[in-house]
């Protein structure tokens, strides 16, 4: 069999098994180029508990598979980088150990396999900065940003309470026709989510075990160089006096009607 | 005082460890939300060399409403007015929970970078940063000789 015939039957069994789920497109030559499949997580169909994903996009050489392929991946989702790289790594050993045989099932399931361990947003949550442990509750947007479900019901509901003290300092002509519209904290793109059912969740693991601000040396020694500054830029006049300025009024004479600036 | 929140804790420590190039920010002694910041004048600015002192002061509701940022070194700058109050969308209306210390301090930075008189919040200097903008750079720098460098 030919180094072709080999790739041409690895892709076969690809496309029988993947179907829609692989892209292959091929040079002029009609040879393989490229492979492109979106992987997500084994979660028994259910879409709604995938909470990462990844683009494998495999790269033939014209020798392959008697050279590895190169190996990319794309788009990632809820991942932060040293996953990625974990899974980087891994692909590099899989490839070597089946130079001469074929090998993007192989991948495929090694990452399917990594993210199913990883179904959990590796990244942080962008309201409170701490990651997702096991058993937080947290919530997915449409636009696939993720926070605690705690922490975006927070935010909902103090900008939506924002929104309408805004609202009510305005005089009625000024006011606002639209509604108040929630807005993912990381991208403003709209968002729609059920906040009663989100203020139900508790707070993520990490913020419950406080842990104390403390006044470093290191702190003191900067807060010493502030202090210097203030003083020698007051000493010159710098420091905007705020009294001063706001006791500046504005005198309106009687005759002229001109404006006079008094301090 | 209520425990200051692991968030705040976060970017404080985040802020000693790395800090951002040309933003100094450090929380008060007595007041762990109050912060003396202190800003360089960007390159290629009439505000270059200068180094501006700020007060930042995050509120109850940080991170959900935008933090208090005030300047407390003079400036002459079309955006922020004799009281050193800033006119900045991400400090009103366009805030986000998303956004932190850190990056507002950089906005602000980019401020003075790139004056903006058709939104002023000083209406005396963007006037005359609009007729006559030499003349209004010359003021800026001047006033950033006479005020914000440390000798």
């Amino acid at each position: 069999m030919s180094l072709n015939e080999s790739v041409q039957e690895e892709l076969e069994v690809l496309e029988a098994i993947l179907m829609d789920d692989i892209t292959i497109s091929y040079d002029e030559k009609n040879r393989p180029e490229i492979v492109k499949t979106t992987i997500f997580p084994s979660t028994a169909d259910e879409v709604d508990k995938q909470y990462v994903c990844v683009t494998l996009e495999v790269n033939l050489p014209e020798t392959y598979p008697d050279c590895e392929p190169s190996v990319q991946l794309k788009n990632p989702r809820g991942l932060d980088e040293s996953t990625i790289n974990n899974i980087q790594k891994a692909i590099k050993d899989k490839c070597m150990e089946f130079l001469g045989q074929p090998v993007i099932y192989e991948l495929i399931e090694l990452i399917r396999e990594s993210l199913t361990e990883s179904n959990l947003p590796t990244c942080q949550c962008a309201v409170c900065l701490y990651g997702f442990s096991e058993g937080d509750i947290f919530t997915k947007t449409t636009c696939f940003h993720y926070f605690h479900s705690y922490c975006l019901a927070n935010h909902l509901v103090i900008t939506k309470r924002l929104f309408q003290e805004e609202q009510d300092k305005l005089p009625a002509w000024q006011k606002s026709v639209k509604e108040f519209q929630a807005s993912c904290p990381v991208c403003r793109e709209s968002i729609s989510c059920d906040v009663e059912e989100l203020k139900s969740a508790l707070p993520p693991k990490d913020l419950e075990s406080a842990q104390h601000f403390q006044v470093t040396s290191d702190l003191k020694k900067l807060q010493e160089d502030m202090r210097q500054l203030f003083i020698y830029q007051k000493n010159k006049g710098g420091i905007i006096d705020i009294e001063a300025e706001e006791n500046k009024l504005l005198l309106i004479t009687a005759g002229d009607g001109d404006s006079v600036e008094v301090s | 005082m209520a425990a200051l929140p692991r968030r705040i804790i976060k970017e404080t420590q985040r802020l000693m460890q790395e800090p951002v190039p040309g933003i100094s920010a450090v929380p008060d002694d007595s007041n762990a939300r109050y912060f003396h910041v202190i800003v360089t004048g960007p390159e290629d600015s009439p505000f270059e060399g200068g180094l501006f002192k700020l007060e930042l002061f995050l509120p109850e509701d940080y991170p959900m409403s935008a933090p208090k940022v005030r300047f407390i070194t003079k400036i002459y700058h079309p955006n922020i007015d004799r009281l050193g109050r800033i006119c900045l969308d991400i400090l009103k209306d366009k805030w986000s929970p998303a956004l932190q210390i850190r990056t507002v301090l950089l906005s602000i930075q980019a401020l003075l970078s790139a004056p903006n008189p058709d939104d002023p919040l000083a209406n005396d200097v963007a006037e005359l940063w609009k007729v006559n903008e030499s003349e209004a750079i010359r003021n800026a720098r001047e006033w950033t000789r006479r005020y914000a460098m440390d000798n």
